[in-house]
């Protein structure tokens, strides 16, 4: 098993923000969970810059994005992550509260590695937040000669 | 009978480079011509006569100031300021006695020429003056331009004493046709002849546009030289073409003799700047006119020439201004009309008449319009094409080089033609029927050169000769042109209007389809997240306060369902106005697959019920598989809801092929509902069951009917209260490449 990576939740909506840890925390996962508010800041943190400056090295083992930001926007992040060959390689799980095809269709143009709409109905969230927890953060290796910073 | 008019032709043009008409090397030899330096007077050039003409004898390189019998010429060349004066006309004595001298001045030096003086005081142009007064008189009373005419001619006969004067206007051929005449009889009238342009070529017609006036004094002279031949200023050839005594063409000369006249002179008459007409003078003997009357025939020729121009203008705007009206009213109706076509055809009598036409057509890519005479429609879209883009089109025969066009010379023989777009052979067209004419012609005018061996000669035959004109319509006049390319400007602006304004309605429903679609987008994002959030805390809540009583836990339940449903009914309110934009994708659909793969998603919610599914084999279906699999999911969805209440529910789903559509019948035996509804039931928020009875949000079988109705296809249902419910789907079986709603696939 991987060593702990920290999940990266980005998402503006206290509500959503409250409602996603809870259901993090139901999955008991081991893994840190680092919050950012806006598309810039989850750049930050990914790239070590401004308040993340500091960060201990190392990519996390998933980010769950939700698609609209203030600042910087969900699929503008992922463009950026997926368009750079250093970051590329890190899981995106696009986190939102659209049905419309184009998002979708625009966010695996970009390269997502999963789209979940987040549904009305909590106990549902909470499943998909679980079955999202256990894949990215547990279960996928990151792949040979990625950047896993703690080693 | 078709070789209407021996054009200026290859021959002509011939003619005149053959003959150096500026720089003959002669001059007439009633008058004497020598040319000096203009600062010291000094011989350049004289004529072999000068001695024996004006009584001087000046050596080649002596000057004029060296011989005493020039002595008071030289006074009078000093005192002469060219600015202010151009022409110089003295008569004083000079040599033997008095002349009249004639002095202009070229870039090869100044050119001076000696006459014999008016043989009385009445010559003289103070004597001419009270003559030219009252023409000046008569020219202002004349109605037209004929009576200008009149005037013109009977003035000059008496000026000058010729036998017959005659008035020539040119047409846009070159034609030239006598419209005045005044002569006592001892020559042949020509009034109301035509002449053809050939007999007067192009570079002699730049001569009289140069130098107005010109004398012949006799057809017969012996030209005499002047020397030397070429300039020892410029190194080039004596250039006489302001020069009185030139000597003419040879070829001209003969054709006066051909004419049976002795002696011509001509005033040229401009208007405009072009060569208008001319005032021709003949007598059958040899005749000189002194330079006094010739000025005073110049002086005539120019008020002519003003007042032909002035009474032109008049008539040409009164017409415009006819015509304006007409433009006026004709473009208020267009722009009132559906479309400019239509307008024009709405409004044909107005139409035809800014052009005074017989008939009109509009031609553009939405077909071709007519009204009144016209050519057939097809030979409309021809001439069209045949026009090739020109702006404007003014065709007095259109069978001349369309000879197909003979066939309707009757309705159609003129055409006036205006481009109404850049791009396409947009045209509208005003048309005139065939008016058979007789031209007469002074002399036949297909014989109007004769070549022999190397020379070339005039006709000799000048007796009047007529022509039938055929297949040619009315020319158009100038107003009517002007009137059409007015109209062209303006309908060109309509025209490019109704373009603009379609444009605009574009963005316009462009831009109210993106608002459409923006609010959509954000109520899918920001409207759903409350529901979300007020489910998401009851249910943390109800974990977390597990000591709840009973009604509390009730009405937390409550909330969360409440919330649950709110989020459901906008997730089925997108779904339904995202289907209007979603882009369909259609391929062959199985049917039975879609039926077995929906009932495998509604079976796990099914548990206590006994349901008798009777699936039919079904038709294979064109469309979009995932649309119609929600066609058929909402469809076993109501079937299963509404069979709620039965102990035993009995399904039946059924299909078949009707050849050029396939059917769908979904059957069920639950509540049913009453027929009186049966138009509410595709509505968006309609229920026939209150909402205790059934759960759902009033858009399954909207959505189920913009899916149907997207394909082509059509729905249609059968019911009773408590008798079951009957929803009949058919689809149109189409080819692959047809998309039954007419939009591409990208939209």
């Amino acid at each position: 098993m991987a060593d702990l990576r920290p999940i990266l939740l980005v998402e503006d909506n206290p509500r959503d923000l409250e409602l996603t840890l809870a259901a993090l925390a139901k999955c008991q996962l081991a893994n840190d969970i680092v919050v950012a508010r806006d598309g810039a800041e989850a750049l930050d943190f990914l790239y070590l810059r401004g308040d993340y400056a500091d960060r201990p090295p190392g990519d996390p083992a998933v980010v769950l994005l939700d698609l609209k930001l203030p600042k910087i926007d969900g699929l503008e992040v992922l463009e950026q992550v997926k368009n750079d060959p250093h970051q590329r390689q890190i899981p995106v799980v696009m986190l939102t509260s659209s049905r419309e095809e184009r998002d979708l269709v625009r966010s695996y143009e970009l390269g997502v590695n999963a789209f979940v709409v987040k549904p009305v109905d909590f106990n549902a969230f909470f499943e998909a937040i679980q079955d999202l927890g256990m894949f990215w953060a547990i279960l996928n290796e990151p792949p040979p000669g990625g950047r896993n910073g703690h080693g | 009978m078709n070789d209407l008019q021996p054009s200026a032709s290859a021959l002509d043009l011939d003619a005149c480079a053959a003959e150096p008409i500026r720089i003959p090397g002669a001059i007439q030899p009633h008058g004497g011509l020598l040319v000096v330096d203009p600062r010291t007077l000094e011989r350049l050039h004289a004529s072999a006569n000068l001695a024996e003409v004006a009584g001087i004898d000046l050596a080649p390189g002596a000057s004029l100031c060296d011989i005493a019998e020039a002595s008071l010429l030289v006074a009078e060349l000093r005192r002469w300021n060219t600015a202010s004066e151009p022409t110089f006309l003295r008569a004083l004595p000079v040599g033997r006695g008095p002349m009249q001298v004639q002095g202009h001045l070229t870039s090869q030096g100044l050119i001076l020429e000696f006459e014999a003086p008016p043989r009385s005081e009445g010559e003289t142009l103070d004597g001419l003056y009270p003559r030219l007064r009252s023409f000046l008189d008569a020219i202002g009373a004349a109605a037209d331009v004929p009576a200008i005419g009149r005037a013109a001619v009977r003035e000059m006969r008496a000026l000058t004493g010729f036998n017959r004067i005659l008035l020539y206007q040119f047409d846009q051929a070159g034609d030239g046709v006598v419209i005045a005449e005044d002569g006592d009889g001892v020559l042949p009238s020509y009034l109301g002849l035509r002449f053809p342009a050939s007999d007067i070529p192009a570079q002699a017609r730049e001569l009289y546009r140069l130098n107005r006036i010109r004398l012949i004094v006799s057809a017969d002279y012996r030209p005499c030289p002047v020397e030397p031949a070429v300039s020892p200023i410029d190194g080039r050839p004596l250039d006489l073409s302001l020069a009185a005594l030139r000597s003419v063409s040879p070829v001209h000369l003969e054709y006066m003799r051909n004419m049976g006249t002795g002696s011509s002179m001509s005033v040229s008459i401009m208007v405009e700047g072009r060569l208008w007409g001319l005032i021709s003078g003949h007598s059958r003997e040899p005749k000189h006119v002194n330079a006094q009357v010739r000025t005073a025939c110049d002086v005539l020729g120019q008020v002519a020439s003003l007042q032909i121009e002035a009474r032109e203008q008049s008539e040409r705007t009164t017409e415009r201004f006819a015509l304006k009206q007409v433009e006026t009213e004709l473009l208020a109706r267009l722009v009132v009309a559906p479309n400019f076509q239509r307008g024009l055809v709405d409004n044909g009598l107005t139409w035809t008449a800014l052009a005074r036409a017989s008939g009109a057509a509009v031609h553009t890519a939405d077909g071709v319009l007519m009204f009144g005479l016209t050519p057939p429609k097809e030979a409309i879209a021809e001439l069209a094409h045949r026009l090739g883009g020109e702006e404007l089109a003014v065709i007095e025969s259109l069978a001349q080089d369309w000879p197909e066009a003979e066939a309707f010379a009757e309705s159609a023989s003129g055409a006036l033609a205006i481009s109404i777009s850049r791009l396409h052979p947009d045209y509208i067209f005003w048309f005139r029927p065939e008016v058979v004419r007789t031209v007469d012609w002074g002399g036949e005018p297909a014989k109007a050169v004769d070549s022999r061996a190397d020379r070339l000669h005039p006709r000799k035959s000048f007796e009047s000769w007529n022509e039938q004109v055929r297949l040619c319509s009315l020319p158009w006049r100038p107003a009517e042109i002007d009137a059409a390319r007015s109209f062209r400007n303006a309908i060109q602006d309509i025209v490019l209007r109704r373009a603009e304004e379609r444009a605009e309605l574009t963005s316009q429903l462009q831009a109210s389809n993106r608002e459409l679609e923006s609010f959509s987008y954000s109520i899918s994002h920001d409207l759903r997240a409350p529901f979300r959030h007020i489910v998401g805390y009851a249910e943390l809540l109800s974990e977390r306060a597990t000591e709840l009583d009973k009604t509390s836990r009730h009405y937390l339940q409550s909330i969360a369902d409440a919330a649950k449903s709110a989020g459901t009914l906008v997730d089925d309110l997108l779904n339904f106005s995202q289907l209007g934009r979603a882009s369909l994708t259609f391929g062959k659909v199985d049917l039975n697959k879609l039926v077995a793969e929906v009932r495998r998603t509604i079976e796990p919610d099914l548990a206590g019920r006994r349901i008798t599914w009777k699936i039919g084999p079904l038709p294979q279906a064109w469309g979009d598989s995932a649309m119609l699999r929600q066609v058929i999911q909402n469809l076993l969805d109501n079937a299963v809801k509404y069979t709620g209440p039965r102990e035993e529910a009995v399904i039946e789903v059924s299909g078949e092929d009707l050849g050029t559509h396939v059917r769908c019948v979904v059957r069920d035996n639950g509540v049913g509902f009453d027929m009186t509804y049966v138009g509410k039931l595709f509505g968006v928020f309609q229920r026939l069951h209150r909402t205790e009875e059934f759960e759902g949000t009033g858009i399954g079988l909207a959505l189920v009917k913009r899916i149907i109705d997207r394909h082509g296809g059509s729905i249609d249902a059968q019911g009773a209260v408590g008798q079951g419910a009957c929803l009949a789907f058919t689809l149109p079986k189409i080819n692959p490449g047809r998309r039954p709603d007419g939009r591409s696939k990208e939209t």
